[in-house]
């Protein structure tokens, strides 16, 4: 397994005078299967008399070491089940780690998948105070940022109709607008770049340059590459809640997809087989 | 690209934070979160408001509704008492709209704010932001609604039972005060058991309106002591005997409300959000997991 021990950042020289932007050592997310979704008392019932079958949770992350100084990009990329979304709600503070030590030093925007605090009832320009709400803006810091969401989020007359009349991409494009209009140290984006059509991805892609040159930390979980190597000057190789690999983005990149390349061929091998069985069985 | 206005210097969102694995005590759990609920005040507002645009948003007579929904609940009361047992109480409509009002807050905020934290699913696992605020916000918009109640009662006073008004009216924020806290108890209490058991929803259904019927509100606290004996002595501990005792002294006899009774649920409520808060900050951090 190829292991990078120390993360060594490329771009700043990082003495231990630095500050760090964000700093996890060791950080741990443990998950109980007990509690799964939906989970009823007839179900917990059940587990009290009947030994459960399996181990009682599992871990998420373990022993992830991640540092960013301010000015970075990062990307966190790995297949799906990897852990990225986890480790991305962690930094946003949503999940808290079950070991390690999660620092955050600055302004956090997390809106992770876009529009999900959305009132389907409320329009546009209400959502968009109700969103500011929730992230704790000040109410006049919120007003003042009004005018500049409603121009880059380009949605018009639908300011005032309600967001159930919205199409997926106006939600968004409201939506990335939000996130990143609160002017964050730290930006959390999750796949949410793919959105949009042609024209609200260029702008969108501009203003995380923007964001990234004016010197705040962006961390980005996405399953697309060329993000990875033009907008990102570092990233990370997650593999079963472990770092495999980190730095440069056109290395992290081939091992990726070195490793998804082996993946999909023993799935490949796995179907022939399956395939080659079943056709046996009929004959 | 357009430009952003500069940060201001005081942003309210936490600028610096460190989680670890440990997690604080109870009590100053307790302060916390009261803290944030403080804090996040204009969301509570926000949140209120969207809650009443959305009960009449979708309807012919609209926000009509509000005035209209406790009068033909009443109506329904009345109805079905006359036929099944007749009644000699006077101004019997009256009687009944004084208990239903505040009834129907309690049921309304109760099971919104049992479902206020999973019906917030998506958001609650995109953003780090106090969940206290859900529960307390429905039993806000609750309250809000029991004002708008409060329009069919004055025109009841007014069309009909004149000789009925009396400037005891005026104490009814102490008792809506008594019924609030309670409320929020149970709201705070209930909705962070539903995150983990989703049965909450469907027991309460039936759990409320038992609770209703074995509560003075059909029929007087002193009804009931002389005929049920066992329902009586349930009394003692339903804060609903002292509640609707009280509206009813003071909407429909003029007469000073239970000032010891309210004067013990008020403390024994304080003490209940207390112990709903600590229960809820236990939880909180497991809700995003959970969801």
């Amino acid at each position: 397994m190829l292991s990078v021990p120390s993360p060594k950042p490329l771009v700043a020289s990082t003495d231990d005078a630095t500050e760090y932007a964000i700093e996890v050592t060791g950080l741990g997310v443990r998950y109980s299967l007990r509690f799964t979704k939906k989970t009823t008392v007839r179900q917990t019932f059940q587990g009290l008399f009947q030994r459960r079958e399996g181990p009682s949770h599992f871990w998420a992350l373990r022993g992830v070491d991640v540092r960013l100084v301010h000015g970075e990009s990062l990307a966190v990329i790995g297949p799906n089940g990897a852990g990225k979304s986890t480790l991305l709600q962690t930094l946003a503070g949503i999940l808290q780690p079950s070991e390690g030590v999660v620092d955050v030093r600055g302004t956090v925007s997390s809106l992770l998948q876009l529009g999900a605090g959305f009132d389907q009832e409320l329009t546009g320009r209400e959502n968009i105070l109700l969103a500011g709400a929730f992230m704790g803006m000040e109410h006049r810091e919120m007003m003042d940022r009004l005018p500049g969401i409603m121009e880059f989020a380009d949605i018009g007359d639908f300011m005032e109709a309600p967001i159930k009349t919205y199409s997926s991409g106006m939600r968004a494009r409201l939506g990335f607008a939000i996130a990143t209009a609160v002017d964050p140290d730290i930006l959390l984006l999750d796949e949410v770049l793919a959105t949009g059509d042609q024209v609200f991805r260029a702008k969108s892609m501009g203003r995380v340059m923007e964001l990234v040159t004016s010197a705040k930390a962006i961390v980005l979980v996405t399953h697309d590459m060329n993000w990875v190597t033009q907008l990102c000057n570092r990233a990370i190789l997650l593999e079963k809640g472990q770092i495999i690999l980190e730095g440069d983005p056109e290395e992290v990149v081939a091992l990726h997809q070195e490793h998804s390349e082996i993946a999909r061929r023993e799935k490949e091998a796995q179907m022939a087989a399956r395939l080659a069985g079943t056709k046996r069985a009929s004959r | 690209m357009i430009a952003y206005p500069a940060m201001s210097a005081a942003s309210p969102t936490q600028a610096h934070y460190r989680t670890t694995a440990e997690r604080p005590g109870s009590f100053s759990q307790i302060l916390v979160g009261w803290r944030e609920v403080w804090s996040r005040r204009r969301l509570i507002r926000y949140l209120v408001q969207a809650d009443m645009k959305k009960t009449g948003s979708d309807t012919l007579l609209g926000n009509i509704w509000w005035v209209m929904d406790p009068l033909l609940q009443m109506l329904v009361y009345v109805v079905f008492i006359s036929i099944i047992r007749g009644t000699t109480t006077p101004d019997y409509p009256l009687f009944v709209f004084s208990a239903i009002l505040p009834w129907k807050w309690f049921m309304t905020s109760t099971q919104e704010g049992i479902q206020s934290v999973v019906t917030r699913e998506r958001l609650i696992k995109q953003l780090q932001f106090p969940k206290l605020v859900l529960p307390v916000a429905s039993t806000a918009s609750g309250l809000v609604s029991f004002m708008f109640g409060l329009i069919p009662l004055a025109g009841l006073l007014l069309l009909l039972y004149r000789d009925r008004l009396d400037p005891h009216l005026l104490l009814l924020p102490a008792v809506m005060a008594v019924q609030f806290v309670f409320t929020m108890a149970v709201g705070v209490f209930l909705s962070a058991v539903n995150t983990f058991y989703r049965d909450v929803g469907n027991v309460s259904r039936h759990a409320l309106r038992l609770w209703f019927y074995l509560s003075p509100a059909l029929y007087s606290l002193d009804e009931v002591r002389k005929s049920h004996p066992t329902i009586a002595a349930f009394e003692n501990f339903n804060p609903f005997a002292v509640l609707f005792t009280s509206y009813r002294a003071i909407i429909y006899n003029g007469t000073m409300p239970d000032w010891g009774g309210l004067a013990a649920w008020l403390i024994t409520s304080l003490v209940l959000v207390a112990l709903a808060t600590a229960f809820f900050k236990r939880l909180e951090p497991s809700f995003a997991k959970i969801l």
